[in-house]
């Protein structure tokens, strides 16, 4: 009945929509804990902090987003973080390279353990849930053979990436870069092709193994990145086994949730700064309230579940897997 | 005879035991429209697809311009002068519209490795407006646009470059009359510019209508290669089949009474956007057609009936008084539904033909321990697979490697094997080819004397007055008008009240 180049007109102001969802969001998880808590939590102070905190997540996210949105999954993401950490650290720390040992470091291992699983990955041909598991729990031993055991710790002298200017400087080109690699290079395009059907993006010339590999590569690259936001931040790091570094994978996921829930406003990386920020606000909600870690745990999870399923708005009829 | 522009050698490809095309060799023409007819699973789109870079030809060779040619993708084949518009969809959703159109060609934007995304969108928008498609915008998403919008992308994608050989694979059946018109259109336009095209269709007066040569294939197997001049339709199946094409085509009966009893009531369905109001009686026995342009709202019908469409409001009540609210309750009281969007409504394509066929019958194939067997299933499946004569390696095959026709006998056989009493089947015999079309003509004529109830929804006009006992004409989401089977029915009085 209606045109459809009505529909598409009418999409248009989608982009100002999912701003103005977002910036409610903030709005409403600041409101509800500014409410129950006046005292402890949601100054201005307390919001940049909660903010600086978010950059070390969001820069990880954007980049896991060219993996998730070919359809892909990575459960070394934890694992990729610890090892890229305690190698920039080593570098800077033991053999006295500096910032540049640290920088170069992590997203070197970072981008190299993105290499590993993008390769093991295209030829092992099985389910990337399954390859970036086994993988996660090579990089914790040898993360851990690298530290010795030790904990790694990240001289005072270095940690200009853990706080203001420094985190938001290299956050914000990490972001520039992944803009840029999204919207104005022909990988966008092909990550968005093949996410949207692989058959026939290898059909239109496209060569999905070598970007499914290079998708992991940008991934890796950036949890490397976010490696040093978080060693900075947090001043050491323990290489941790048995799967333990898969609790760092939740926070970098979440946003990347935010990204693929707000893709079809035109706006992923965005949504995942703003998202990764909500999902900070409701976690010093609950520090600032004393919840007990597993009620906190429950009512972040339910709340998550809240956001993603109100923003991914399915079309009547739509399948969901 | 005009020069060469593309030799056919002594291809060959085999599909593991499955002979699909076996040393056919022919040439094309420049400037001509050739026509490729053959049964469902004859080769047509293995050899297009051998072309075109999709499959890798085991033996022979495409000479093109005196050149041989053998693309290992899409790309490649477009880089030699070579495009195809496939038969199903063939545009990606999370792209732009100007990103799908360059899709693979980008290097020509990019400087220093960035995409200059400004210049792409306005010489995508220039292309669309040279092709008269100006309500499409470049930037806009590819998924805001419906499937015949899509198709039209794909029109541009596939021509303007100014392909040496364009191969329309069955595109016709998934458009309108004003998409077709279009097509039609861009083809002539190809063929005055010296071009060539490959034209697949089933529907045999378009074919003759509109191409110069025609190239039969039986079996993977060339058969003959005519003018179209030269031929009639009766030759063109003979050709086809193998013999002679006998019996009656559409039903031969007029003026008989249908039953009064009404076994579906429809009343005032409403969906959201694409029908409004609609009202309606099924009766026993009846073939009811549902004729209108692609976007009347008349596929909406059949979903709103079947309990598939979403926000529906208005009832569908059967004979009982059991309402259809959701498609088990639908399904329960003997309701079966085929969709026009086959892959990805109606069929399970990463499944056996097997599995396919006994989805919904699986209830009544177990035994009393709810336990299914394996023989008993392949039994069920193999029947009605061969009822629906299905080109197939076995039932154990994978949907997704049969044929567009092929996959629509798998569909077919599903709910001939679940006995529905009424049937809602929206463009039955789409990418079917005239022999299976006429088997299901007689076999929809045959259920009709059992008593059994059809909709059928059809882009075809000639198939609603062929066999229909009452056509209803959708307009902008609403009913437009009714008319009852009669001799003198024709095109032009379906079409006075579908535009």
């Amino acid at each position: 009945m209606k045109a459809s180049s009505e529909k598409a007109e009418k999409k248009l102001g989608g982009k100002l929509k999912g701003y103005l969802m977002l910036l409610l969001m903030v709005i409403v998880s600041w409101g509800i804990f500014k409410i129950i808590t006046p005292g402890n939590f949601g100054s201005a102070k307390n919001m940049l902090s909660y903010f600086e905190a978010s950059l070390l997540a969001a820069v990880g996210a954007v980049g896991f987003y060219f993996v998730m949105v070919m359809g892909m999954f990575d459960f070394s993401i934890g694992a990729n973080i610890m090892l890229s950490a305690i190698v920039g650290c080593v570098f800077a720390n033991r053999f006295g390279l500096g910032y540049a040992g640290l920088v170069i470091g992590a997203i070197l291992t970072g981008a190299l353990v993105g290499f590993l699983n993008g390769e093991f990955y295209v030829r092992l041909k099985i389910p990337s849930m399954i390859v970036t598991t086994g993988l996660a729990l090579i990089y914790e031993s040898v993360a851990n053979y690298i530290a010795g055991g030790v904990e790694q710790t990240l001289p005072s002298g270095l940690r200009a990436f853990g706080q203001m200017p420094g985190n938001l400087i290299l956050a914000v080109l990490a972001f520039g870069v992944a803009f840029l690699l999204l919207n104005y290079t022909k990988i966008g395009t092909y990550t968005y092709a093949i996410g949207s059907n692989e058959f026939v993006a290898k059909n239109m010339g496209i060569n999905v193994n070598r970007y499914k590999k290079l998708a992991f590569i940008i991934s890796g690259a950036f949890l490397g990145t976010m490696a040093v936001l978080t060693i900075s931040y947090g001043s050491s790091m323990v290489a941790v086994t048995g799967m333990a570094s898969m609790s760092r994978n939740f926070v970098p996921t979440m946003g990347c949730f935010f990204g693929l829930a707000f893709k079809k406003y035109g706006m992923p990386i965005p949504a995942i700064i703003i998202g990764e920020f909500v999902i900070n606000i409701i976690f010093f909600g609950f520090i600032a309230l004393g919840a007990p870690t597993a009620i906190q745990d429950v009512i972040t999870g339910f709340a998550l579940l809240i956001i993603v399923m109100l923003t991914t708005k399915v079309a009547k009829g739509e399948i969901v897997k | 005879m005009g020069e060469i522009r593309l030799q056919v050698i002594d291809v060959s490809k085999n599909f593991g035991i499955t002979k699909a095309l076996k040393n056919v060799s022919f040439n094309i023409d420049k400037g001509e429209i050739h026509a490729l007819i053959g049964e469902n699973g004859s080769g047509k789109s293995t050899l297009t697809n051998s072309l075109t870079g999709i499959y890798k030809k085991d033996s022979g060779k495409f000479i093109l311009d005196g050149k041989e040619i053998n693309p290992a993708n899409q790309v490649e084949a477009n880089n030699e002068g070579v495009s195809i518009i496939v038969q199903e969809l063939g545009t990606l959703d999370g792209l732009t519209v100007a990103e799908n159109i360059f899709l693979g060609h980008e290097d020509r934007f990019v400087k220093f490795g960035i995409k200059n995304t400004n210049a792409m969108n306005k010489e995508a928008n220039d292309l669309l407006k040279k092709y008269g498609f100006e309500r499409i915008k470049a930037s806009d998403m590819i998924e805001n646009y419906n499937f015949e919008d899509r198709k039209l992308v794909e029109i541009v994608k596939a021509t303007y470059f100014d392909p040496k050989i364009v191969v329309i694979d069955e595109t016709t059946t998934a458009l309108s009359r004003e998409g077709r018109e279009e097509l039609y259109k861009q083809m002539n336009r190809i063929k005055e510019s010296g071009n060539s095209v490959i034209f697949i269709s089933h529907d045999l007066p378009e074919v003759l209508k509109m191409s110069d040569t025609i190239t039969v294939l039986r079996d993977g197997v060339f058969i003959d290669t005519v003018r179209s001049s030269s031929i009639d339709e009766e030759g063109l199946k003979k050709l086809m089949v193998g013999r002679e094409v006998t019996g009656g085509y559409y039903r031969s009966d007029y003026g008989e009474k249908v039953s009064s009893e009404v076994v579906m009531s429809v009343k005032n369905v409403t969906v959201p956007g694409l029908i409004s109001d609609v009202s309606f009686d099924l009766h026993k026995g009846e073939i009811l057609g549902f004729g209108g342009l692609s976007e009347s709202g008349m596929h909406e019908v059949g979903k709103a009936c079947f309990g598939a469409s979403f926000d529906r409001e208005g009832s569908v009540t059967l004979s009982d008084g059991t309402k259809i609210n959701d498609i088990p309750t639908a399904i329960k009281h003997s309701i079966a539904y085929t969709s026009k969007d086959r892959d990805n409504e109606s069929l399970v394509m990463n499944q056996s033909i097997r599995d396919n066929i006994c989805l919904p019958s699986l209830t009544a194939l177990a035994n009393k321990l709810h336990l299914l067997s394996d023989r008993r299933l392949k039994k069920f499946a193999n029947k009605y697979a061969e009822t629906m004569s299905t080109k197939m390696q076995s039932v154990d095959q994978f949907v997704s490697n049969l044929s567009g026709g092929n996959k629509q006998k798998v569909v077919l056989a599903r709910w001939l094997g679940k006995d529905s009493d009424i049937l809602l089947l929206d463009s039955p015999t789409r990418g079917i080819d005239v022999k299976v079309k006429q088997d299901i003509y007689q076999l929809m004529d045959k259920m009709r004397k059992e008593g059994k109830s059809i909709i059928m929804i059809s882009e075809e006009l000639m198939e609603l007055i062929g066999m229909c006992d009452r056509i209803i004409i959708m307009k902008d989401g609403k009913i437009n008008g009714e008319l009852e089977r009669n001799k003198d029915m024709d095109e032009n009085s379906l079409i006075a009240k579908m535009v």
